[in-house]
């Protein structure tokens, strides 16, 4: 069976239009990308999926461009504003239209994006949906007032999560192991900077100008629409969105020169946690190191690595194990964590973590099970495709990173040439002891 | 002659087919039955393999058997496999087995590629039919399921710690009055010898029906139910559950611990489920007053929209599992079923004001019913959102299973063709006939729990302040008459424990106060 067909037939559930595509291609649908004059990218996925359409807003935008002190979780903070309606339509009327089309929406912001979505039945619904969304981000309406009253959420928002330490571990990690970029912080922010957003109303109209413009914005639509029927409703409702020109420069964060430790207590019964970090490097489908580095973290500490066997199954030290290679714009962290049964083994989990580590600095690791990872990221991408949602918000992590929907197939094709020398080198240059932040956190003991 | 032949004849005909209405009846309890999807463009084969068993079947003082019973199978070894063979095999086709349990059902799930599919199956029944149940399996997986009772859900996830309250309060004495997870004193006692009986015990022919979706083969089906023939006939009967125990008066239950928020659940059971009519008309109500996750819910609108107190709040006519995206999950089906209310955290300064809220507006909904146009804005919402069901291979199979259930050739079907049909005046006589505000258990978790049961008792005044100082009048008069809003709260029915000694032992822990 050649390539495009079996790629095809992956993901079938919803390929009816076989596309031209090249034989390293792993996405397997037709895409049409179109830019308007503002600057604002249309990418379109048709499918004669049933009545079901997928209309997503992709901010580039996320917690990364909290750059200014006192200012984190703005970007998350922004996304509740954002279903507040405008003049023409207001919050009420909004909510109404939405209850109407029987939509499934919501939105949900990261460290790189912020993403809005609107699911629904019925193509005849699509200028409506067209009309009323581009008028919510042109002309997105709300008053200091408006703002004071829905700032408490994000409190709220943060006291749903407050009883989970795996939220906690993840703060304190980032705050530990980055010292200028704002990755530092979480998505949600801190909570001085949460409880201070009612008297944010200045700077939130700031934070529109820069980032809620055409040139900083992709729309995403997937399923069963006609795209030139999307492209004229387009350009009829979004053609008159201005320009931002704003650029954002992040804060470069310092090499790390050596190794970082910190300890939280737990106020009440948990599991004791570890987590440990290393700085890597940026997301990019041309440069071959975050491959690389995947495809490492999948053969040494996936489920099938011998690490994670010997810690959760055999020795039973650990109640989970998992690493985190996650793709970012700016260079963010390699992580590892365990969530580990008995306090007393948190230095022996982490001893046989760096001693994995070591192992793949020096030891090259065999083709074979190179060949089963590269069977595991083919499935399991398959099976993430299932519906037009799933196809969605696939594509829209990677158009956040590059806003360029070629970049999914690249990055699948620089997974092919990941060698075992690669990984070596990858290992040898990121997984450095002087580069590691340690972090603890054990529980029933009072602050 | 013939006249005296056709009634005999007739009769031989008629007994001819009582033995074989039997013959069917025999098969349909006592073998393994199937709900076959084919769906023959699909590369994909989706798997639900769902069981007649739930926790509600765990006998007394074994708690928790089941749910270790079935992880015993899904993450451990196999007779001829370990788990760690089982996890090396099923990587590279990016497959699993997953599971899922309820009170009276539970489910095997698992999705695969056609090309992987005759591996993934050999693989999948060595797992359900042949299970190894070793004593490292057994160790690893009881001390996961007590680690789960004694620190992670008393522990690190409040949310779920008041629903599982909730259902202490709302279930006691009943089968369905335990977690999954069973007790702490319950799993400790488990063997892997009571493990290895259960699963003898329950594992029978008449228990299992075999879900299959997509592009599986045409023999694949008679092949699979060969397979699952290899198991005992028989079944389990179907539970006698006791009669719905409603609260008298307002029933609260209070989890103490040291937290910045405070988490709430409350309801009461409902005699009434998919297979009632009434169910159409009680839906629409509920997703007016209360729609998961979604602007439309009016509790959402008051607390968290008009007012930001927290970040969400729902009501729900059935038991409620969230699938994908905000999509009630499948094979979640029960005899009994309750209307739950779900407020998320919230300051504690503020549980006293956001609760009276709830009830005022939960008393406003009985006793004036839903308006015009909310009724008719729910109808043509629900029309349209319950189009986005049922996409994947999964949930299209689960629907179609949970249909069977209640009687229904295509629950969703149905719906698109009942939900029109129900008038304005047939939603507000469900909600009178099955709504009510004056009996309801109540699932705190919060601090200070004596001063709270002592405002709540005296019917202290809850005032609630504003970062924006320029509230809308309206919601500030709207605040005078929820602050004040009574709520008939006696002594005797307020009991407070701590969140640690909750789950130690079955129901609600005895009030150290």
């Amino acid at each position: 069976m050649s390539k495009i067909p079996f790629l095809l037939l992956v993901f079938g559930m919803l390929v009816l239009t076989p596309a031209a595509l090249s034989s390293s291609d792993i996405f397997p649908y037709e895409y049409k990308v179109e830019e308007l004059e503002n600057g604002l990218r249309i990418v379109s996925i048709p499918l004669e999926n049933p009545h079901i359409i997928s209309f997503y807003t992709i901010i580039r935008t996320g917690s990364r461009n909290e750059i200014e002190p006192g200012k984190s979780g703005f970007a998350h903070f922004f996304e509740h504003m954002m279903f507040k309606g405008t003049k023409t339509v207001p919050r009420e009327a909004y909510d109404d239209y939405l209850t109407r089309l029987g939509a499934g929406t919501n939105g949900y912001t990261s460290d790189d994006l912020t993403v809005y979505f609107t699911v629904f039945a019925g193509r005849e619904n699509l200028e409506e949906v067209v009309r009323t969304e581009s008028d919510r981000f042109i002309n997105i309406y709300y008053d200091e007032e408006m703002l004071k009253t829905e700032a408490p959420v994000i409190e709220g928002e943060y006291y749903a999560s407050v009883s989970s330490p795996a939220r906690r571990i993840n703060e304190l990690l980032r705050q530990t192991a980055f010292e200028k970029h704002s990755y530092k912080h979480s998505t949600l922010g801190y909570l001085e900077d949460i409880q201070d957003l009612p008297n944010q109303f200045e700077y939130s109209q700031l934070f529109r100008k820069r980032f809620y413009a055409p040139d900083n914005t992709i729309l995403l639509v997937v399923g069963d629409f006609d795209h030139d029927e999307l492209l004229a409703h387009v350009r009829t409702h979004y053609g008159d969105w201005e320009r931002s020109n704003y650029t954002l420069v992040t804060p470069e964060e310092p090499p790390q020169t050596q190794a970082k430790r910190s300890h939280f207590d737990w106020p009440s019964a948990t599991l004791p946690r570890l987590a440990i970090g290393f700085h890597g490097p940026a997301f990019s489908d041309e440069q071959i190191d975050l491959a690389a580095l995947d495809l490492l973290s999948e053969i040494a500490f996936s489920n099938r690595s011998a690490l994670y066997q010997k810690l959760v199954i055999e020795e039973q030290k650990c109640l989970s194990f998992y690493a985190s290679f996650s793709d970012h714009r700016d260079p963010y962290l390699l992580t590892f964590n365990a969530v580990v049964k008995k306090e007393e083994d948190l230095p022996y989990v982490e001893e046989e973590i760096f001693k994995a580590i070591e192992q793949v600095k020096n030891e090259l690791l065999a083709d074979d099970i190179l060949a089963d990872v590269r069977s595991n990221l083919k499935y399991s991408f398959g099976s993430a495709l299932g519906t037009t949602d799933g196809v969605a918000g696939m594509l829209a992590s990677f158009l956040s990173l590059t806003g360029d929907p070629a970049t999914l197939n690249k990055v699948f094709r620089l997974y092919e040439q990941v060698t075992p020398q690669i990984m070596l080198e990858m290992a040898q240059r990121f997984l450095r002891k002087t580069n590691s932040t340690v972090v603890t956190l054990s529980g029933g003991k009072a602050q | 002659m013939k006249s005296q032949q056709i009634p005999i004849y007739f009769g031989l005909i008629l007994l001819a087919f009582s033995l074989a209405l039997i013959s069917c009846a025999k098969k349909s309890y006592d073998t393994v039955t199937s709900e076959l999807m084919p769906l023959a463009d699909s590369p994909l084969v989706g798997f639900r393999i769902l069981l007649k068993v739930g926790s509600a079947h765990d006998p007394q003082g074994k708690e928790g058997i089941g749910a270790l019973t079935f992880r015993m199978l899904v993450s451990g070894g196999s007779q001829n496999l370990t788990f760690k063979e089982i996890t090396e095999k099923f990587y590279p086709m990016a497959a699993g087995i997953g599971m899922r349990m309820d009170k009276e059902m539970s489910v095997f799930t698992g999705t695969v590629h056609q090309d992987n599919l005759e591996t993934y199956y050999a693989i999948l029944k060595d797992m359900l039919l042949n299970p190894g149940f070793r004593e490292e399996d057994f160790i690893r997986l009881k001390t996961n399921h007590l680690n789960y009772l004694e620190k992670t859900l008393v522990g690190n996830m409040d949310e779920q710690l008041g629903k599982e309250i909730l259902n202490l309060a709302m279930y006691a004495d009943h089968p369905y009055g335990h977690t999954e997870y069973g007790t702490v004193e319950s799993v400790k006692n488990l063997t892997l010898d009571d493990i290895k009986a259960y699963y003898a015990s329950i594992f029978l022919q008449g228990n299992v029906i075999i879900g299959l979706v997509g592009g599986y083969p045409a023999d694949f089906p008679t092949r699979i139910l060969a397979d699952f023939s290899a198991l005992p006939e028989g079944h389990t009967p179907s539970l006698v559950l006791p009669e719905l125990h409603m609260p008298h008066g307002l029933e609260f239950v209070i989890a103490e611990k040291q937290s910045p928020a405070t988490a709430i659940s409350m309801g009461f059971p409902v005699a009434l489920s998919r297979a009632d009519d009434d169910f159409f008309a009680l839906w629409i109500a509920g997703s007016h007053f209360g729609e998961h996750r979604q602007h439309l819910s009016w509790l959402f609108q008051k607390i968290r929209e008009e007012r930001g107190q927290n970040y969400g709040d729902y009501a729900y006519i059935e038991h409620f599992i969230q699938g994908r995206g905000k999509f009630p999950a499948t094979n979640y089906c029960r005899q009994q079923q309750y209307f739950s209310i779900w407020i998320r955290p919230l300051a504690n300064s503020n549980r006293h004001f956001a609760l009276r809220q709830a009830f005022r507006e939960l008393k406003l909904l009985v006793e004036e019913g839903i308006p015009e146009e909310r009724f008719k804005l729910t109808q043509q919402y629900l029309i349209n959102y319950t189009r986005l069901y049922a996409q994947t291979l999964g949930e299209r199979l689960g629907w179609k299973m949970d249909s069977r259930y209640y009687g229904y050739d295509d629950f969703l079907a149905e719906a698109q063709k009942r939900i029109p049909q129900i008038t304005h005046e047939q939603v507000n006589t469900a909600i009178k006939k099955y709504l009510n505000f004056e009996n309801m258990y109540v699932a705190v978790i919060t601090q200070d729990a004596q001063d709270f049961k002592d405002a709540l008792i005296a019917n202290t005044p809850s005032s609630i302040s504003y970062a924006n100082p320029n509230m809308p009048e309206e919601i500030l008069h709207e605040d005078l008459i929820y602050q004040e809003f009574p709520l008939d709260v006696r002594p005797e029915n307020v009991r407070i424990a701590p969140a640690d000694a909750f789950f130690q032992n079955k129901g609600v822990p005895a009030d150290t106060r």
